[in-house]
């Protein structure tokens, strides 16, 4: 396949998930900072403040005012924000512009679907958001609308090279995004942990989770009690959970393999294969040694640079 | 009100409907008000949501706008249609004879059946393509002709588009759309389908490719996403499942085309290519042109890969060259055009020059490269200054211009803003040259919205209409 088409449908796969990501974070952490708002007004900011760090370059354009909720200006940027790079709005329409560039590679279905998900969001900017319950729904409905892309994508596109570019980039977002989220809330939590507040600590680890969409999952495995080693271990080493980092190199690795065919190994694919044996069987040592914040660091490390492998590899023919 | 000279496609001078007009107007009349408005809606979100849109030149970039489509199909009966696919197939036989006489021999220069000096010195002819003549001597692979009706109801030919005519991508969205959104409308008339179209383009171009290759390697080839005929080039590349290239994705090496792709050069036979020729290599045409491929006009001098349609077809678009068909197909076909077509006079022949000078009120002049309704003068609408203005650039350069009398184009019921009023139409049929000349039934009907309007462009206020072809009644 062109390496144009390839570039741009990975591309699309990032966006679409990013803006999946966000969506979801911006749902749980607003759920977070009003909740504690009033017990924690610090917690609650920097929840907040967490976002700026999980994507980095990522700006504010509204002042934070002294009685509007916390939540506002973060809000405003990271929906419909033209002037920020990672609001779900600059993403969707950064996939569907990738989509519209490759649009003779996908199905009509997921063209409309897309396409109706960034005129959706259109319509939220035009209009305007008047307070938190209005954003929230918006919010779901959108997070609805990128879960009709991503069905469409999953029901109707032929398995073919195409579509194993789209998933590499969807896997690999999803991978360093849940990294990022790490990274940034992790080594702040653990240090937390002396402060004795004990439902609000609770909160925060029960908040990390749904952020990465493990809550539930994580409940399957070791029921409803949350500890932190328990929480750490799943959100890092476990087997089966779609954000797990280990299950996340696992998923990279196997569609960098689909790509290539299995008998050959590309510069990616022995970057992210390391990166995976680490995460596989070294776990326990990890856990005993418990520098979570050198793991991580090495792990964002890794995996930029397996993403500037793949570029290498298959765009810049 | 300009639309009483005019032909009306639906009614007869008394305001009866005319007999293929009638069971429409009979179903149009059976729905209320509120229904056709709740039908229009429909329409319009489908269009919308399924990115059927268009790039406007000169806004923002990225701006898409939808194409309006009118709801009121055209009807044309089997016997009139007939007659002009005869007369579009001897036109485009022809073209493609005079085209490649002109690249061979130039007989026809030295027979003066046209003057040498208006083909050879047009910038659309291209000296260093002079006896490069491509796989079975087809040139012209896909033409758009117009077509107007004056007001005897006559059908003209206004202009032939050699080049990259679009819009073929529109004929078939139409009918999608209305076969959804009014079905009734089928139930009565035996409507000629046309969906076919893809497998026929990509037979017309695997007849074209170069005969080295067992199983052709077909692309097109887009200038990109800003282009206003994207949708359409994405659309078709879609529709034939062959790959979309932009001239990025191209490269030339040891005299052959590859494409990039993930798993390194993949060979290309054959360009459908919807790039002007002047931005197809910037080693031959443009130095300035991101658009192309440098080195793709050496590999097809080497007969090394197929381009649609082959570089050098402008010629035949030229607006004098028009003037001379009718003549060119006796000369060519020993035959009498089966179509008649405008009078024209040409700027570069001292008593058309007189005449247009003289009669500029009620002429309409244009110069002979431009296309979609750039650079022209309506006479009678013009102000004074206005065709003062326009004379005294023509004088400088008269070669450059030709003039026509204003044609009534024929009006057709359109619905506008809550009512049904006529509106002048012309009409676009698709030509494929291939193993035999073959007519798409039917092609775009584009319509005037504006009141009074003459101009049916996209890019300045036009729409289009779903056009039957009805099939003859016995087979």
């Amino acid at each position: 396949m062109l390496s144009r088409v390839a570039d741009s449908l990975y591309w699309m796969g990032r966006y679409l998930e990013r803006a999946e990501n966000v969506t979801r974070l911006l749902l749980v952490t607003e759920d977070f900072s009003t909740e504690t708002q009033g017990l924690a007004e610090d917690l609650a900011q920097t929840a907040w403040k967490d976002m700026l760090t999980i994507f980095p370059s990522a700006q504010l354009t509204r002042d934070i005012t002294p009685f509007a909720p916390l939540a506002v200006p973060y809000l405003h940027a990271f929906f419909t924000d033209q002037a920020n790079a990672y609001s779900i709005l600059v993403s969707i329409r950064k996939a569907r512009e990738n989509a519209r560039s490759v649009r003779e590679a996908l199905t009509l279905e997921v063209f409309l679907a897309l396409n109706e998900a960034f005129r959706a969001l259109e319509a939220y900017e035009r209009k305007g958001m008047p307070d938190l319950p209005a954003f929230r729904d918006a919010l779901s409905a959108t997070h609805k609308g990128i879960f009709t892309v991503v069905g469409a994508i999953e029901h109707t596109s032929t398995r073919d090279e195409g579509w194993r570019f789209l998933k590499l980039g969807e896997s690999f977002e999803r991978s360093y995004r849940s990294a990022l989220v790490l990274r940034t809330k992790l080594p702040a939590l653990l240090a937390a942990e002396a402060r004795g507040d004990a439902p609000l600590y609770y909160t925060q680890w029960r908040t990390l989770l749904r952020g990465l969409s493990s809550l539930e999952n994580y409940r399957r495995v070791y029921g409803a009690r949350l500890e932190p080693n328990l929480v750490i271990g799943f959100l890092l080493f476990d087997a089966d959970s779609p954000r797990s980092l280990r299950y996340g190199a696992s998923i990279v690795r196997d569609y960098l393999a689909a790509i290539s065919g299995p008998a050959e190994l590309t510069a990616p694919a022995r970057i992210i294969g390391k990166l995976y044996a680490d995460l596989r069987y070294d776990d326990e040592a990890q856990m005993r040694r418990g520098d979570f914040a050198g793991l991580l660091d090495r792990v964002v490390g890794e995996l930029a640079k397996t993403h500037d492998a793949i570029a290498t590899q298959y765009f810049v023919t | 009100m300009p639309e009483k000279k005019a032909f009306d496609e639906a009614f007869d001078g008394r305001g009866t409907a005319r007999q293929h007009y009638r069971p429409l107007v009979s179903i149009l009349e059976s729905f209320t008000q509120s229904e056709i408005e709740r039908r229009e809606r429909l329409q319009k979100l489908s269009l919308m949501d399924q990115g059927i849109t268009f790039a406007v030149y000169g806004e923002k970039e990225g701006t898409e706008r939808i194409f309006p489509f009118d709801f009121v199909p055209r009807v044309i009966p089997a016997l009139e249609w007939e007659r002009l696919q005869a007369g579009l197939v001897q036109r485009v036989t022809a073209l493609n004879l005079f085209i490649l006489d002109v690249y061979q021999g130039q007989k026809c220069l030295k027979d003066r059946v046209i003057p040498p000096e208006l083909v050879l010195s047009r910038k659309e002819y291209k000296r260093e393509l002079l006896n490069v003549i491509p796989p079975r001597q087809i040139f012209t692979h896909v033409v758009g002709t117009d077509i107007i009706r004056n007001d005897a109801g006559d059908y003209l030919v206004l202009e032939d588009n050699c080049r990259c005519p679009s819009g073929v991508s529109y004929v078939l969205e139409n009918r999608n759309t209305l076969n959804r959104v009014f079905p009734e409308f089928f139930k009565y008339y035996p409507v000629r389908p046309i969906k076919d179209y893809p497998t026929l383009l990509l037979d017309t171009l695997l007849h074209a490719a170069p005969r080295f290759s067992e199983k052709p390697v077909v692309v097109i080839l887009t200038p990109g996403m800003a282009n206003s005929a994207y949708f359409e080039h994405s659309f078709l590349a879609r529709e034939m499942g062959v790959v979309l290239v932009e001239g990025r994705d191209l490269i030339v090496e040891d005299n052959y085309v590859f494409m990039r792709t993930t798993q390194g050069k993949q060979k290309v036979d054959m360009i459908y290519r919807r790039v002007d020729d002047d931005f197809l290599d910037p080693l031959t045409f443009r130095r300035d042109s991101l658009l192309g491929v440098p080195g793709l006009m050496n590999v097809y001098r080497e007969g090394n890969v197929g381009l649609a349609n082959a570089p050098g077809v402008g010629v035949a678009d030229d607006k004098s060259v028009y003037a001379f068909m009718p003549a060119l197909i006796r000369y060519y076909l020993g035959q009498d055009a089966l179509l008649p077509q405008v009078q024209t006079y040409l700027g570069a022949r001292t008593q058309d020059f007189v005449y247009i000078q003289e009669h500029a009120r009620e002429l309409v002049i244009k110069t002979t490269g431009d296309s979609g309704g750039y650079g022209m003068l309506m006479g009678p609408f013009a102000s004074k200054k206005e065709i003062e203005a326009y004379l005294a650039q023509m004088k400088r350069n008269p070669g450059n211009y030709i003039a026509q009398p204003l044609i009534e184009l024929s009006a057709h019921p359109t619905y506008v803003d809550g009512t049904f009023e006529p509106r002048r139409i012309d009409l676009r049929p698709f030509i494929l040259y291939g193993e035999s000349v073959r007519v798409l039934p039917g092609g775009l009907t584009r319509v005037a919205l504006r009141p009074g309007s003459y101009v049916v462009n996209s890019s300045q206020g036009g729409g289009s209409k779903d056009t039957w072809v009805l099939a003859a009644k016995d087979g």
